[in-house]
């Protein structure tokens, strides 16, 4: 019954709205920082029951933006607009009480919190006790989200658990819960869909309708260009800080619109087809074999190899055991069963340590808390893989050569910087990636293990780091790639491995030609079907 | 956390916190009994709970303010010489002639205000917790040593101070010192189980970025914090000057560390977001359960430092090895960060 009232609610709401008047309005805001210009004069109309999708590069000025809607940064110059009237918010806080809400990239969940306590954290429901009203009132807390919580796939039961113990996707509900738990009118969704398994990415974009249809104007940061069709209303395009465009997706391509984001023809390597010189042709040394390998529950009699030159995707569903299966191999758990076999030999891999002695080094899927060391210069960075290499008597650090080592890396994998002593927090997510993988190349690995190697980096910085994959492999190494992403498996890989829960369940050889065109459809189609289930050939 | 709100309230948050949060501590606390009853049969005896329970008293206090320090993801250094500097402040204004009523709410304004001070260099001027602390533990443990010029304060002592002490027992076993260490047990508890402010710590706690970005005013949070652990100092000093009877300048050394160590063996983490109110009774119950057992068991004193240590050390890894148990570990974001680092 309380679904029915949603609905007249929502097209009650629909509505009041379809004159689309907007909701939250930026005009000619600019933003400098000392010898930046972050922002310069972007006006962005947000519109209830419509979805915004805000498009960019790195540094492009999104999070700019984002920080001065939401409150938490003022406009340096413009002014904003609440139902056309001028507003000016000097915290967080108020932007919310005033129905803006914000769902950041990383989880702003309170981990140690239940789901309920984060629903309401920051404007708890009081009652009247002792102390006026200084008491939670946890019914009134309960009351009022037990009619969403249905149709944001929760349960009464996760809503008692501690926020951090729930996935991904729950946590994005979470979120979209606490802003309709107070009568959001503006969701601003800062790149949603990251660290989401496609499944996953579809039942989000089914939480995005229904805010929509309530009549909630959102804003929605992606990277993924294939996303925004059939959910985006309007695009607008962000670069160098300035507004570039406000177009349909009706008129739009994925090309054109990385043409309007990098203000120049589409680079290499992101429209489909392949840039990479020569395919593996399958004739090669066996660089890794596993027989058997199984751990717990989680990994289950796995049976893989790859080879000099080779890629090897690696594609499932979150917790199919894709992750499990690199930190298997790096020695990170400690296996029940099974052989690892590099170059031919049997080893024993109880740590990455070992890993790294055997030849394999892996690019972690966390960047920032398993990757880098953000206080660190890029040379730091680098060297850290193979210190002795540096040193003098394998003891003493030769600084002058671990920086010429670390001057060779960043020309060659294309890393901008100021310099190599450069601080590698203050680089974009693309090019701290590339360090990383410097790293890697650094301790002169035969396999590499990319987990997911371009998560929250830009196109551009996308197909440089594909391009590092293929110099990898070219030059006699052999790569293991894991990704959520199946356009990027399907772009990089030789052959994909689908696992699912635990096991292979299946392997797709991806045709050696370079324009794919059709046939890319129809492998990532039969890929799903695997992945999800009953798909083992 | 949330206990279930279907059977009795109290009983099953009751159960809830012990379960969750200090099953290592209720394993160590048998373990303690056991032990020290085989030894001496008087350890159960009333009069020897009374004992213990008077003996942790101060303890209790000072871990009650850690505790929501700690929830915050905040440490407070300075409780234990913020507790001797206010035990001073009492017996200084009391022999310059002051009503005890006057001299104890200054002692307790001044353990308050200092926590402000505490709070206000950490958010104000961003200075890291630890270092703010400390600063003020060298701070307030000097100024008592300047003041007292070395030598304790004495002759400060009246009849109700007697009672306020605890020396003077009109209630029986109910002395006023044990009274007051309830009731803030039963505050704190309740402050930090049904109040926004205490929600609020717990969010500061475990993700400040997110508690900021859901409107809670991180910094006031903070400050509060310490001030609720300035003043539950000063209350103890308060308490302390009237046992003691005299105020020596090293009144208090070292309760610091000890209410840390009750915090954090009931359930508190340094890293912020867990921690009880009934947490630190036990963690204090256990240390000074302990020390007793030792005493009366004659084992020397020298001795109870290091058993302290290793009573922490284990009720802490008793935790670990439970939560793994349960899987707890398994959920936590940095799951694969920690299992690579070894």
């Amino acid at each position: 019954m309380s679904v029915e009232s949603n609905n007249e609610l929502a097209s009650a709401r629909a509505q009041e709205t379809s004159d689309k008047k907007p909701v939250l309005e930026a005009v000619g805001v600019g933003k400098r920082y000392p010898g930046v210009v972050a922002l310069d004069d972007v006006s962005i109309s947000l519109r209830g029951g419509e979805v915004h999708a805000l498009l960019g590069e790195n540094g492009a000025g999104k999070s700019t933006l984002i920080g001065i809607l939401s409150g938490i940064s003022a406009p340096g110059s413009g002014e904003l607009r609440l139902d056309g009237e001028k507003q000016e918010f000097t915290n967080a806080a108020q932007a919310q009480n005033l129905g803006i809400t914000t769902i950041y990239q990383e989880q702003s969940l309170a981990p140690d919190l239940t789901g309920l306590q984060n629903i309401f954290l920051g404007r708890e429901p009081r009652r009247r006790g002792l102390f006026g009203r200084a008491l939670l009132d946890e019914k009134a807390m309960r009351s009022r989200v037990a009619p969403l919580l249905e149709e944001f796939g929760l349960t009464v039961a996760e809503l008692n658990q501690p926020a951090g113990s729930l996935g991904a996707l729950k946590q994005h509900a979470l979120q979209i819960l606490k802003a309709l738990a107070f009568d959001a009118r503006v969701v601003i969704l800062d790149e949603p869909t990251s660290g989401l398994a496609d499944h996953e990415r579809l039942s989000l974009f089914d939480h995005m309708r229904r805010l929509r249809d309530r009549g909630v104007a959102l804003l929605w940061v992606t990277h993924r260009l294939d996303e925004l069709f059939g959910l985006a209303d309007v695009i607008t395009v962000l670069r160098d800080g300035r507004h570039v465009a406000a177009v349909s997706p009706d008129t739009e391509t994925p090309e054109t619109l990385v043409r309007l984001m990098v203000g120049r023809e589409t680079p290499p390597g992101v429209s489909g087809a392949s840039s990479r010189a020569k395919r593996w042709t399958g004739a090669a040394d066996e660089i890794l074999r596993l027989e058997g390998l199984s751990r717990g529950v989680l990994l289950d009699d796995i049976n893989l190899s790859v080879r000099r030159g080779e890629i090897l995707g690696i594609a499932g569903i979150a917790g199919a055991g894709r992750t499990e299966l690199a930190r298997a191999i790096l020695g990170a758990d400690r296996i029940d069963g099974g052989q690892i076999h590099m170059n031919g030999r049997q080893v024993r891999i109880r740590s990455p340590r070992d890993a790294y002695r055997h030849g394999i080094a892996i690019v972690p899927e966390e960047r920032k808390s398993q990757a880098v060391f953000g206080d660190f210069s890029l040379t730091k960075n680098i060297s850290i893989s193979d210190l002795r290499r540096t040193s003098t008597a394998r003891l003493v650090i030769d600084r002058r050569a671990e920086r010429k080592q670390a001057n060779e890396y960043v020309d060659k994998l294309g890393v901008r910087t100021s310099g190599v002593s450069q601080k590698i927090r203050n680089l974009s997510g693309g090019n701290q990636q590339k360090v990383v993988v410097a790293r890697c190349l650094f301790s002169g690995p035969s396999l590499l293990l990319f987990d997911e190697p371009t998560q929250g980096i830009d196109v551009a910085a996308k197909s440089d780091v594909y391009r590092l994959i293929y110099d990898f492999v070219d030059s006699g190494g052999a790569a293991i790639v894991i990704s959520s992403e199946l356009p990027e498996l399907l772009r990089v890989s030789d052959r994909i491995l689908v696992m699912r829960e635990g096991r292979i369940v299946g392997e797709v050889v991806v045709g050696g030609d370079a324009d794919l065109g059709s046939e890319e459809g129809v492998l990532a189609e039969k890929i799903m079907a695997m992945a999800a289930r009953g798909g083992a050939a | 956390m949330s206990g279930t709100n279907r059977s009795t309230p109290v009983a099953s948050q009751l159960s809830g916190v012990l379960s969750s949060t200090s099953s290592g501590a209720i394993a160590i606390l048998i373990l303690v009994c056991v032990l020290a009853t085989s030894q001496s049969s008087s350890f159960l005896s009333l009069d020897n709970g009374f004992n213990i329970a008077s003996q942790m008293v101060f303890v209790l206090l000072l871990a009650l303010g850690t505790t929501i320090v700690l929830i915050t993801g905040g440490i407070d250094l300075s409780v234990g010489s913020v507790m001797g500097l206010t035990a001073g402040v009492v017996a200084y204004l009391v022999s310059q002639g002051l009503p005890l009523g006057v001299a104890m709410l200054a002692a307790v304004a001044v353990g308050a205000l200092l926590g402000l001070v505490n709070g206000l260099i950490i958010t104000k001027l961003g200075l890291p917790d630890f270092i703010a602390t400390l600063a003020m533990l060298g701070v307030a443990r000097g100024l008592l040593f300047l003041w007292t010029e070395g030598t304790p304060f004495i002759g400060y002592m009246s009849k109700p101070y007697y009672v306020i002490g605890g020396l003077e027992r009109p209630f029986g076993y109910l002395t006023i010192p044990i009274m007051v260490a309830m009731v803030a047990t039963f505050a704190v508890f309740a402050v930090l189980k049904y109040t926004a402010f205490g929600r609020h710590c717990y969010g500061v706690g475990s993700s400040s970025d997110a508690a900021r970005r859901s409107g809670v005013r991180v910094p006031r949070i903070r400050v509060l914090a310490y001030v609720v652990s300035g003043l539950l100092a000063g209350v103890a000093g308060v308490l302390l000057a009237g046992q003691t009877t005299a105020v020596a300048p090293d009144l208090g050394s070292g309760y610091e560390l000890q209410a840390i160590a009750a915090a954090i063996i009931g359930g508190a983490a340094l890293s912020g977001g867990r921690g009880h109110a009934l947490g630190a009774v036990m963690g204090t119950l256990i240390l000074a359960a302990t020390a007793n057992a030792m005493n009366i068991s004659g084992v020397s004193a020298v001795w109870q430092p290091v058993v302290v240590g290793f009573v922490l050390l284990l009720s802490v890894i008793l935790d670990r090895l439970t939560e793994k148990q349960r899987g707890r570990s398994a959920h936590l974001p940095s799951a694969p960060a920690v299992a690579t680092a070894h």
